[in-house]
């Protein structure tokens, strides 16, 4: 009867439980991608081949950018390379044997275990309401038993067989599922119940000795305290009582496993990839790599089945620290990277950056990893970033921040990813500037385009300066002057002003000039508004538009919201340039324009932010006027154009 | 019966008749009035379409000349007479000739039987016709009859090959005739059906007329007919495809009104079926005409009508009715079609007499809308082509080759005879005799030629300086009004300017010095200059672009009279140099910039030297806010200018005290409107030094190049970088062009330095500092025993429910067994029945 309530749970969790049904769906899509990889079909070229592929159909896409641009726009994602290599993937819970040494406690109040979940959830009403039918049921069961005994005896044998017919069939389908998770333990677990006291016990002593047997029984606690729900029809599961129990299981390992580990393998705190490969030949390496194993895969388990941000970050922080063991095994660390990936994607700031800096730190551990976490956390990042409203600005900003910090762990192999990528962003833009089809332009207009614009663009601002980059900086720049030229109007004023952003940065990493103010004149024209003064004031936020929306054309907000990013552009730009021996020329036409604005314009909010700045440009204006009146050495004397600069920034 | 007799007249009609206006018109307005009688219910639907082609017949009609129609029926009813005489003679055709109307109800009951016997009459008339004008009836009379059977008969006999060809003649009167009868049948056909049904109709008339147009000529008839379909795609269809078949039908000459004296010579036989072939194509060139015409009236055929013209135009300016084509073209010029363009481009088509036709028109198109009309149409002219020394030689050929061939054919009446008689000597004679009438011929056609072509070339040019005046003027008015904000409620733009001052400006050389004075007053006044400097053009609704192109025209046309014109464009240098500041990149065309800088500054003879020095002061100042393109063909223009003016050479010098030359103004003033009042002597190009560090290569490459010339001699000049001028340094710059420059590869990277790793790059300490994220115990551990609650509750769930499932399935078991007990015992019951 157990046995077979056992069977019935498991089929009841694999139908209906969340977390089963993700890794079902999981394995499914892979069973359903590996054959269409085999296949040469044309469908999945860009979705699943080789790396070593790859920069020659990128180079293709360049050369006859007129026929394939028109997939570019799913081409801007890297290919990813899904085969893993299922070498060590046994991923079967390899059950620690125990050592009889290790003593069970009993625990005093172990038995009202129960009592002590606290927490109310809808489950448990339900639960107690159930108990009740149950109870009912029986009782007519019961009834009816006792009134005719010789269906007693049917009932047995029905059960018996259907039990029989049931496992056959059951077997074939879990086989494929779970790999025959229960089937292949050769030694069975214990099912003796942990207390408290018990956890305390081996704590103390594995804290004492690290090579105490207790590990083994404590890692397999951890084990099944990670699967806890998940694996339930295990009875092994059943261990675990007590939410007590529970949380000092996993709170003692996570903290203290790393050190445990170190400890046992005699290695010290910066070892790299090297190292561990050379350990695996030691010969205590035999005896400890199984609970290595059962440690980073049991973790890996918790992760993907937490669901609070809070306890993610907790369990990431401490295992960033036991990162390199990773590197042991490659199948693994490559699960752990898709875990982190969608973590590092996910809203919550400190869960997204602690998983970033554990993305970080297996990268730059693991240069095999590089690849294809490269390759990932863009194609993320283009997903994530495929709309932008008010909300998700930070978080995406964040998370270009942390592309551009993982693509300059390795400059030399990410500038090739680049120039793949540039090469792709400009052959879309031509397309659109040839075509000029709605469907085409759509797709440079879009936030997916312009965040990796921004990317690259962030990227060589980073790099820029220790690495010479110089035709990277020119093809990017030429995008930037192509979006801006396939868009102009005042409707694309938002993202002609992201556009002049980025040429900024470019130009103050790169200490290049950019004539800024042609792009900005636009906005500064004067417009009249006043007659279109409605009562609700409508926030415009050009940070998350990219064009603006025809009801507020010719809303006052908009003006406003115009003329003061224009100015917060143009004082960047006159910022950059104000110590130079020129700056009284770069500001002439500027200055003209702001001044006639000034003149016309009637809205008190803009007259100010307006006049301050003709009057600071002014005055620096004349100072460097002054100061360049006294000078004798002429524009073409480049060195002492810098020394002048020089001058006067210590002024 | 009036208006069958009528029909029968038409019928009769010999080809000499001059193809005036009258008879087919009459025709087809007869036969809607008929078809509208007969189906009332269609005629309804039609009424709106069809009404308009009528009226446009009458109208048409009206506008003749009432001698002429007078005379026109005269000479029909002499000629139906003449017929009439004859006609006793043909007793077979005679009672279908004696009463047609009789014969008509026939027709639509037993269809093609009565059709070719209508058909042969028909034939036999036509070839009685001239006949007839020969007066010798009697003799002729039968042998022609017979003659015209024969004809028909060898048709019918030439086989299978020939038959499709005969067929459609056939079957095309049924379409117009049976209408009656297919509208009886028509609730059985589908519309579709009728649909496919005439287009094949349609492509088996259009592919026997372009096999064999001679003897088909007739089938054109058919077509036309088509065209008064009332289902629209077969109107557009039969349009397309009579527009192909003339496109390929049309001769080479244009064909001429035989003269009375013509039509009583005798001629030969082929002589006549030629005559017949131009009367009726001509004939139904007019209707065809007429129809587009009419239709282009009708929204739903603007686009085909006004294509098909265009097409007709394009590919036969020479033939007739030129006149009537081009004046509905013209006033369609901003369809996409090139017809215009190209007929001024290919002037050898149709010597030049359709230019000045179509210039007038325009002309008078223009002054008509009030100058409100679409770019293009002035935008054609631009495609003129005025030859400054006519009558050279090879003019001359081709003038003197389309002039023989008119000749030859007025010369084929007398040619066929010698050749009939086939003999050598005699031909040569004539040939060489030919030739020497031929030379002389030349000799004369080709001075007259010259003058001719003088003459409508100049009555072209008038009619185009009058049209771009008349546009000038209009501008000027209308700005001016503005300025007073009196009147006006246009908006403002003047969509006809830009071309023609581009026009302005490309002929200039031809404009009469006459016109010159008051031409440049009126372009000072349109770029913007007024006479008080302090006055800032507000009131002046030109955009930047229309004024610079002022600025270049007013330039051209001085430079193009060799500046013997006694103007002082100091005015408009400074309009120049004012406009320069008010560019903005997307408002104006860079291209007009450019070109600006390039007519006036780059091309432009020797400046003085404070203008010179306050262009290119103004012009690096330009370069440091504008896009790499504007920037480099300011560079340019500046580079220049440095090089005509030595001594601005020292503007990139800073000798001491900041500026390099002492002049009038002491200071430079950045915002100076007048560039003598600048200053800009005083100043030194630091602009040079920044756009050193331009991004764009071929800037900062060029700016260095100009530092470059403080090093040097006056004299010596720097080594030149490029040598394209303002205007194409702006173009292969500009963004459109560099979008479709193939992309240049980015070459693979050599980075030197290595970094180390750990440093974080990007992202910023303070973000940083929140990653050692170490939850308060409290906290955690309360979350984590949430977690495993939910876990456990989830679990528990599992098992309770799988429990319940259980039990429940094992009371629902108890029903089977019930159901399985009774059996049994019914079994051991029957059993026992059977034992028993």
């Amino acid at each position: 009867m157990a046995k077979k309530l056992g069977k019935k749970a498991r089929k009841f969790a694999r139908k209906n439980l969340q977390s089963v049904a993700k890794r079902n769906r999981k394995q499914r899509s892979q069973f359903v991608r590996r054959p269409r990889r085999g296949g040469s079909g044309r469908g999945d070229e860009r979705a699943g081949d080789g790396d070593e592929e790859m920069p020659q159909r990128a180079g293709d896409n360049l050369m006859n950018n007129g026929g394939d641009v028109a997939s570019l726009v799913n081409g801007l994602e890297f290919p990813e390379d899904e085969s893993e290599l299922n070498s060590d993937i046994s991923d079967s819970d390899d059950y620690l044997s125990e050592d009889s040494e290790c003593l069970y406690y009993s625990d005093n109040e172990g038995d009202n275990a129960v009592n002590d979940c606290f927490v109310q959830d809808g489950l448990d009403g339900e639960n107690d309401q159930m108990n009740i039918e149950i109870k009912k049921q029986k009782k007519n069961l019961n009834k009816l038993m006792d009134k005719d005994p010789e269906f007693a005896n049917y009932l047995e044998k029905w059960r018996s067989e259907s039990y029989r017919s049931k496992e056959d069939s059951d077997d074939d389908d879990m086989d494929s599922v779970d790999n025959g998770a229960d089937s292949s333990d050769t030694n069975p677990p214990n099912d003796k119940i942990l207390t408290r006291k018990t956890i305390n016990e081996w704590c103390q002593l594995v804290a004492k000795e690290p090579k105490s047997p207790s590990l083994r029984s404590l890692l397999n606690a951890y084990r099944d305290a990670c699967r806890f729900g998940v694996h339930s029809k295990s009875p092994s599961v059943q261990r675990i009582q007590s939410t007590e129990v529970f949380y000092q299981i996993i709170t003692f390992v996570l903290s203290e496993a790393d050190n445990i580990f170190r400890a046992l393998l005699d290695i010290s705190d910066d070892v790299n990839k090297g190292k561990i490969m050379n350990l695996r030949s030691a010969k205590k390496w035999k005896t400890i790599e199984p609970l290595v194993k059962s440690y980073l895969q049991n973790s890996l388990d918790l992760l993907s089945q937490l669901t609070d941000n809070q306890i993610l970050a907790f369990v990431l922080t401490r295992l960033r620290a036991s990162a390199v063991l990773f590197s042991a095994y490659p199948s693994t660390s490559r699960r752990l990277l898709k875990i982190l990936i969608r973590l590092w994607a996910s809203g919550d700031h400190n869960l997204s950056l602690s998983s970033f800096l554990m993305i970080r730190e297996v990268a730059s551990l693991l240069p095999e990893c590089l690849d294809l976490c490269l390759n990932k956390s863009f194609n993320t990042y283009l997903a994530s970033s495929k709309l932008v409203n008010d909300g998700n600005i930070k978080h995406i900003d964040f998370l270009t921040d942390c592309l551009v910090e993982l693509y300059s762990l390795d400059v030399q192999k990410s500038c090739e990813s680049a120039t793949n990528s540039i090469g792709q962003l400009n052959a879309i833009l031509r397309q659109a500037s040839k075509t000029k089809e709605k469907e085409e332009l759509r797709k440079v207009d879009s936030w997916q385009y312009i965040n990796s614009v921004n990317l690259w663009v962030r990227f060589l601002c980073c790099n820029y300066k220790d690495y010479n980059m110089h035709p990277l900086l020119s093809s990017v720049v030429q995008i930037l002057r192509g979006v801006a030229h396939l868009f102009p109007g005042t409707r694309y004023l938002p993202l002609r002003l992201r556009l002049v952003q980025m040429l900024n940065e470019l130009s103050s990493c790169s200490q290049m000039f950019f004539p800024i103010p042609s792009l900005l004149f636009d906005c500064l024209e004067f417009r009249d508004t006043s007659q279109k003064e409605h009562g609700q004031k409508t926030k415009v936020n050009f940070s998350s538009l990219l064009k603006v929306p025809k009801n507020l054309l010719k809303s006052r907000d908009f003006h406003e919201e115009c003329i003061l990013s224009a100015i917060d552009a143009l004082s960047a730009h006159f910022a950059q340039w104000c110590y130079h021996v020129s700056f009284p020329e770069v500001a002439t036409i500027p200055l003209i324009l702001l001044k006639r604005l000034y003149e016309q314009s009637t809205i008190e909010s803009l007259r100010r932010p307006i006049k301050r700045l003709i009057d600071q440009v002014d005055e620096n204006r004349n100072i460097v006027e002054r100061k360049r009146d006294g000078v004798s050495f002429s524009p073409n004397d480049t060195t002492s154009i810098e020394s002048f600069i020089h001058d006067l920034q210590i002024d | 019966m009036g208006k069958n007799s009528k029909k029968k007249n038409k019928v009769i009609l010999p080809p000499q008749l001059p193809p005036e206006v009258d008879d087919d018109e009459v025709v087809v307005s007869d036969e809607d009035v008929e078809f509208f009688r007969g189906n009332e219910g269609h005629a309804r639907a039609l009424a709106r379409l069809d009404r308009k082609s009528i009226d446009s017949y009458v109208t048409r009609v009206a506008h003749h000349d009432d001698d002429e129609v007078e005379r026109l029926y005269e000479e029909r009813e002499r000629r139906r007479k003449a017929a009439e005489a004859l006609r006793p003679k043909s007793n077979k055709d005679e009672d279908l000739e004696v009463d047609p109307v009789d014969a008509l109800p026939v027709k639509t009951l037993q269809g093609e039987l009565v059709y070719n016997n209508a058909k042969k009459p028909r034939f036999d008339e036509i070839s009685n016709g001239p006949e007839s004008k020969s007066k010798d009836k009697g003799a002729d009379a039968k042998q022609a009859t017979q003659r015209g059977e024969q004809k028909a008969r060898s048709k019918e006999t030439k086989g299978d090959g020939r038959l499709p060809n005969v067929q459609p003649q056939i079957e095309a009167p049924n379409g117009k005739l049976q209408s009656k009868v297919l509208e009886e049948v028509e609730e059985e056909l589908s519309a579709e059906e009728l649909f496919e049904k005439k287009k094949a109709q349609l492509a088996e008339i259009g592919m026997s007329m372009l096999e064999d147009p001679e003897s088909n000529i007739r089938s054109l008839n058919d077509m036309l007919n088509i065209c008064n379909d009332k289902d629209q795609k077969v109107v557009k269809l039969g349009l397309t495809s009579l527009l192909a078949v003339f496109r390929d039908i049309i001769p080479s000459y244009r064909i001429r009104q035989l003269t009375e004296k013509e039509l009583t010579v005798e001629v030969s036989k082929d002589v006549k079926k030629m005559r017949y072939y131009e009367y009726t194509l001509l004939r139904s060139y007019k209707a065809y005409l007429q129809k587009l015409i009419s239709l282009e009236k009708q929204p739903n055929f603007y686009n085909v009508a006004v294509r098909c013209m265009c097409t007709l135009l394009d590919t036969a300016p020479h033939f007739n009715f030129r006149e009537s084509i081009l004046a509905s073209v013209a006033r369609n010029l901003s369809s996409p079609d090139d017809a215009v363009r190209s007929l001024f481009v290919n002037e050898g088509k149709h010597r030049g007499e359709a230019t000045i036709e179509a210039v007038r028109l325009i002309a008078d198109h223009v002054k008509l809308n009030d100058c409100h009309l679409h770019p293009d149409s002035i935008g054609v002219f631009l495609s003129l082509r005025f030859d400054e020394d006519i009558g050279k030689d090879d003019s001359e050929e081709e003038k003197g080759r389309s002039k023989k061939k008119k000749q030859r054919q007025n010369q084929e009446v007398p040619k066929q005879l010698p050749v009939s008689d086939k003999k050598k000597a005699k031909q040569e004679l004539i040939s060489k005799a030919r030739e020497e009438v031929d030379a002389e011929l030349r000799a004369v056609s080709f001075t007259l030629d010259a003058k001719e072509r003088r003459r409508i070339q100049k009555e072209t040019l008038s009619a185009l300086f009058e049209t771009y005046f008349r546009i000038l003027k209009h501008t000027l008015s209308t700005s001016n009004s503005r300025g007073n904000a009196i009147n006006v409620s246009t908006d403002g733009s003047h969509p006809l300017l830009a071309p023609c001052l581009e026009g302005l400006g490309k002929f200039s050389h031809l404009i009469d010095l006459d016109f010159m004075g008051e031409l440049i007053a009126c372009l000072k006044k349109l770029s913007g200059h007024t006479d008080h400097h302090s006055q800032i053009l507000h009131d002046n609704t030109l955009s930047v672009s229309e004024r610079l192109q002022c600025c270049i025209v007013a330039y051209k046309v001085w430079r193009s009279n060799l500046e013997a014109l006694n103007v002082d464009l100091q005015d408009f240098f400074v309009q120049l140099f004012n406009l320069i500041l008010e560019y903005r990149p997307d408002r104006d065309r860079g291209e007009v910039l450019a070109d600006a800088l390039k007519t006036l500054l780059w091309e432009g003879k020797h400046q003085d030297m404070i203008r010179a020095a306050a262009f290119i002061k103004r012009l690096a100042t330009f370069a440091l806010s504008f896009g790499s393109a504007e920037a480099l063909s300011a560079l340019i223009t500046l580079k220049h200018l440095l090089q005509k003016n030595s001594k601005c050479r020292n503007m990139l010098e800073n000798d001491s005290g900041g500026g390099s030359m002492s002049c009038l103004v002491a200071k430079y003033d950045p915002e100076a409107k007048d560039p003598y009042l600048s200053g800009a002597l005083a100043s030194v190009l630091w602009e040079l030094s920044l756009l050193q560090k331009h991004y764009d290569s071929s800037v900062s490459s060029m700016a260095s190049n100009i530092l470059s010339m403080a090093n040097l001699n006056p004299t010596q000049n720097p080594v030149p970088i490029s040598i394209a001028n303002p205007l194409e340094a702006y173009r292969d710059l500009s963004m459109e062009r560099e979008l479709s420059k193939p992309a240049n590869k980015v070459p693979p990277l050599n980075c030197k330095k290595k970094r180390r790793s750990k440093d974080f790059v990007a992202l910023s300490p303070t973000v940083l500092q929140g990653s050692d994220f170490l939850a308060d115990g409290d906290e955690l551990k309360e979350k984590l025993q949430n977690h495993f609650a939910v876990l456990r509750g989830i679990s528990e769930n599992e098992r309770l429910r799988a429990e319940l499932n259980h039990t429940l399935s094992s009371i629902n078991l108890y029903k089977e067994y019930k159901k399985q007990k009774k059996r049994v015992k019914s079994k051991a019951g029957k059993k026992k029945v059977a034992r028993a």
